[in-house]
């Protein structure tokens, strides 16, 4: 017998004292998302394409020792600056996508992001989690 | 032996199930014999063994034989480490977060030294 996968949810929330609409930007802006999203600190960002529409798609490829790593995904939902859903899918390490929300709420000052991210696999963040831990205290300590 | 990814998603699948979860919530409150856990559901016993066997292969349940008696206990380690993993995974996110806000006001202070132009929407 072949049981489904069975897959974690994992939900996070967190303020942030720029706006809604620009914290909501960051995400779809190539030229932002591709400084935070999926960049590394000593892997180099070479493609961020994205087409932000619904049933539109994303490409995001940095070089990591040598090797593209792509991260493509489906804009599912599009609703500035409210909600957005898409799909990620890194195939070097799973074919399986996941599927992000990223809500977004506005408040007297700035505003409060709530993320899901649904489906995630086991095999595929244990394949990936070291490497962004790394990514992002290095990020942290640039920025 | 499984591999640690391996053995996480046999914990999902084993809690995936409302009565294999409630079996745990019994068996956590003691040891007991499978037909004691049987007992409050309306299935056959192989029914309810067939859930105890999904819980005793993700290591949830422990089997003790004493003569006849086959005892069932509850083993906490497989939900400790699933539950580390989904705080990694929460880390993990929040840390990325942290990049967007620091990327965010990092474009603030930029904003701020080189004015060239002023966003009036507020």
């Amino acid at each position: 017998m072949n049981p489904p996968p069975q897959k974690a949810t994992v939900q996070v929330t967190r303020r942030f004292s720029a706006s809604a609409e620009r914290v909501f930007d960051a995400w779809l802006d190539p030229s932002t998302a591709g400084k935070w999203l999926f960049a590394t600190p000593t892997g180099k960002m070479v493609k961020v394409k994205i087409d932000a529409r619904v049933g539109g798609s994303y490409l995001i490829v940095e070089q990591r020792d040598g090797v593209d790593v792509e991260h493509v995904g489906e804009y599912l939902e599009i609703d500035r600056p409210r909600r957005l859903v898409f799909t990620l899918k890194v195939p070097k390490y799973s074919q399986e996508n996941t599927k992000l929300t990223i809500e977004i709420r506005a408040l007297d000052s700035g505003c409060e992001l709530t993320l899901t991210h649904e489906g995630v696999l086991p095999d595929y963040i244990a394949s990936t989690t070291s490497g962004w831990n790394m990514i992002l205290d290095h990020l942290a300590g640039t920025l | 032996m499984l591999s640690a990814s391996a053995s996480l998603q046999s914990t999902w699948i084993a809690l995936a199930d409302p009565t294999r979860r409630s079996i745990l919530e019994r068996l956590s409150r003691g040891e007991a014999r499978v037909t004691e856990i049987a007992s409050p559901y309306s299935m056959s016993l192989n029914a309810v063994s067939k859930h105890i066997r999904v819980l005793e292969r993700a290591r949830l349940i422990r089997r003790r034989r004493a003569g006849r008696e086959h005892f069932l206990s509850f083993n906490p380690d497989p939900l400790t480490s699933a539950a580390s993993w989904i705080e990694e995974q929460r880390s993990l996110w929040m840390s990325r977060l942290d990049a967007l806000d620091a990327l965010l006001q990092a474009q603030n202070a930029a904003a701020a030294k080189t004015p060239k132009r002023k966003d009036k929407s507020r």
